[in-house]
C-alpha cells in the first residue's frame, strides 16, 4: 500500500481542522485520520446544560456529518488505537480500540505525520475511584454514563474547582441536584484569580444553593458497588468547615482535575516528552516530518517566551491551521495569545495571555466586584501587558488580546485602562 | 432575542446574510480568533459582529466561512443572496 501523504493520529479539533487546511490546499494528497472516537464531535458542548438536559437534540453534538469525510477524499479509520510508530521506516500500528476489534497489527506508512492524540480525564487517585456513580466529562462516552447517573442521584459532589467543576455544578444545580464542591485551594480557581474574582464566582454559586468546602479533599469513599457518600477532610489543620472531617451523602462524583497524556508508544518511538508532546513554535517535534497540535502538544509559546501545554478548543483548531500550512511548505511559526473562556450562574469568565501573577507586576483592575463586571490587567515589569481576568466583562478580551500581541505599552495609559466605560479599541489602533 | 441578524453586502462576495443564534452561542470566541475583524463579544459573552454589524463586510469569504466552522456549537448561520443557508450545511 502507498504511504499516505499525510497521517493524522487523533480525530478531535486538531486533528480535523488539520485535515480540513491540508484538503484546501492539496486537493489530491492522501490524507487519513485514525480516531479511537466515531467522528468529529464538540467537546465543548458535552459540559453544556443545553445539551445535557437534553434542550438541544443529542446529534448537533457532531461537528462533520460521515460524508463530509468521502467528500474531502479524508480515510478517517475509527474505533482504533495507534499504538506503535516507527520513524525509520515511516510507519504507524494500530490496534482495536475499545469499540473495535478491526485493525490490529495493521500498519500504515506515511510522509507527514500528525500527532493530535489529545489527553485523557485524569482519573481520581483514592480508593474506590471505580464505583458507579463517579464519572467523568471528557468524551462522549463518559458523558453518556453521567446523563444516566444525574438521573438516579439526588446529591452530588464536584471535585475541583477548574472550569469543569464550575459548568458541571451548573448543570447539576438546573437538574435538581444537591450539589457541593470540594476543593483543594482556598479559592475558586487557585492561583489563577485573585480572591476578589473568585468570591465573585463563590458569591453565585452559593447563591444558588451550591455548598463549597475549601481546603478539603476526600479522604474516603463509601458504597458497596455504587457511591453512597464520601468523607471529606480538610487540608489545613485550621480547617473550619469540615472541623476535621465531615461525612457527605451522594451517589453521584464528577471529578475535574485534569488531563494526563498517554505518551507511551510516542516516547519508545524516540520522541521528546514531558507532559506533553515537545515540539517548537512551528509544532515540530524532534523528528523530521513528525508534528503535534491541540491538548498533547508542549510547545514554544511565542506570546508567553516558554514551553506550554494548554487544554483548549481554540489553540487546537488554531494549531491545527499552522501544522497544516507547515506540512503543505508554508513554514510560519504559531503565535496566538491563548484563552479560555466559560460561562454560568449569570456569569461569564475569561482568562488570556498569562495570568500567573509575579511580585514585580502591576495590576490594573478596571470595573470592581461591586458593579459585577470586573477585570485584573496584568502588567509586567517591561511596562507591557501579558495577562488578563475577565469576570463579566469578556467583551474586552478580543482588545486586550490584541494589545498583549503587539507590546502595547501602558504608561500613561493607566487611567484609560482602569476605566470601565472607556472603549479599549482605541488603544489597540494607536499607533506607539 | 434568539437570533440577531446582520446583512452582508461585500462585493463579490456569495454571503449576503449572516445569523447568530444567542441561545446556541457559549462565548467560546473561537469565531473571534479566526476573524476578529468580523467577530467581538457583547456584555452577555455572545458572539456580535464588530461595531452593531458595521464589521459584516471586513472578511473575504472563506475566512466568514471558516469563523462559523469553528464555532463548536454552530450558532453562526451563513446565508447566501438566494436566503439558502450555506452554513451549516
Amino acid at each position: 500500500m502507498q504511504p499516505y501523504k499525510y497521517l493524522i493520529i487523533g480525530g478531535g479539533a486538531a486533528g480535523t481542522t488539520t485535515a480540513e487546511t491540508l484538503r484546501q490546499t492539496d486537493k489530491e494528497g492522501s490524507i487519513a485520520i485514525v480516531s479511537d472516537e466515531p467522528r468529529y464531535y464538540s467537546r465543548i458542548m458535552l459540559s453544556k446544560p443545553n445539551f445535557f438536559l437534553g434542550k438541544i437534540p443529542f446529534d448537533s453534538v457532531w461537528l462533520r456529518q460521515k460524508e463530509w469525510y468521502t467528500e474531502n477524499k479524508i480515510d478517517f479509520i475509527e474505533g482504533v488505537l495507534a499504538t506503535k510508530l516507527d520513524t525509520k521506516s515511516k510507519s504507524v500500528t494500530l490496534s482495536g480500540g475499545p469499540d473495535a476489534s478491526v485493525g490490529t497489527g495493521k500498519i500504515l506508512q506515511y510522509e507527514k505525520l500528525l500527532l493530535a492524540t489529545g489527553g485523557e480525564a485524569r482519573q481520581w487517585p483514592i480508593t474506590g475511584a471505580d464505583k458507579k456513580g463517579i464519572c467523568y466529562v471528557r468524551d462522549l462516552s463518559q458523558v453518556n454514563e453521567l446523563i444516566e447517573n444525574i438521573k438516579t442521584s439526588k446529591q452530588a459532589i464536584a471535585v475541583g474547582s477548574g472550569f469543569v467543576g464550575f459548568e458541571m455544578c451548573e448543570m447539576m444545580k438546573l437538574a435538581g441536584l444537591e450539589v457541593t464542591m470540594v476543593m483543594r485551594e482556598p479559592y475558586f480557581w487557585y492561583p489563577l484569580l485573585d480572591i476578589e474574582s473568585a468570591k465573585m464566582i463563590e458569591n453565585a454559586l452559593e447563591k444558588e444553593g451550591v455548598k463549597i468546602l475549601r481546603e478539603a479533599e476526600v479522604s474516603e469513599i463509601l458504597g458497596n458497588e455504587r457511591i453512597e457518600g464520601v468523607i471529606v477532610k480538610g487540608t489545613q489543620p485550621s480547617h473550619e468547615a469540615t472541623a476535621g472531617q465531615a461525612k457527605i451523602d451522594c451517589q453521584l462524583a464528577i471529578i475535574g482535575i485534569g488531563l494526563i497524556c498517554n505518551l507511551d508508544w510516542i516516547k519508545e518511538a524516540g520522541i521528546e516528552t514531558n507532559k506533553g508532546i515537545l515540539a517548537n513554535e512551528y509544532l515540530e517535534t524532534n523528528i523530521p516530518d513528525i508534528y503535534t497540535a491541540g491538548d498533547v502538544a508542549e510547545f514554544t509559546d511565542l506570546i508567553l517566551g516558554e514551553k506550554v501545554q494548554l487544554g483548549n478548543w481554540v489553540n487546537a483548531q488554531m494549531q491545527g491551521r499552522t501544522v497544516a500550512n507547515n506540512m503543505l511548505g508554508n513554514r510560519k511559526p504559531f503565535k496566538m495569545v491563548s484563552f479560555y473562556t466559560a460561562i454560568g450562574f449569570g456569569l461569564n469568565i475569561a482568562m488570556s495571555g498569562d495570568v500567573r501573577v509575579k511580585p514585580e507586576y502591576k495590576i490594573i483592575k478596571r470595573g470592581s466586584p461591586e458593579i459585577n463586571s470586573f477585570a485584573r490587567i496584568i502588567v509586567d515589569e517591561k511596562d507591557e501587558i501579558i495577562g488578563a481576568t475577565f469576570i463579566n466583562r469578556s467583551k474586552d478580551m478580543a482588545t486586550i488580546n490584541k494589545l498583549i500581541e503587539s507590546n502595547f505599552k501602558v504608561s500613561g495609559h493607566e487611567s484609560e485602562l482602569s476605566d470601565p466605560n472607556f472603549d479599549l479599541k482605541s488603544l489597540s489602533s494607536h499607533p506607539q | 432575542m434568539a437570533t440577531q441578524e446582520y446583512a452582508r453586502n461585500k462585493e463579490g462576495s456569495n454571503i449576503s446574510k449572516i445569523v447568530v443564534d444567542r441561545d446556541l452561542c457559549i462565548g467560546a470566541a473561537s469565531c473571534i480568533a479566526v476573524s476578529g475583524e468580523t467577530w467581538e463579544l457583547d456584555n452577555e459573552n455572545k458572539a456580535v459582529v464588530v461595531s452593531a454589524g458595521a464589521g459584516a463586510n471586513a472578511a473575504d469569504d472563506a475566512t466568514l466561512l471558516m469563523s462559523a466552522e469553528s464555532c463548536p456549537t454552530k450558532a453562526i448561520l451563513l446565508f447566501d443572496k438566494e436566503g439558502k443557508q450555506v452554513f451549516p450545511k
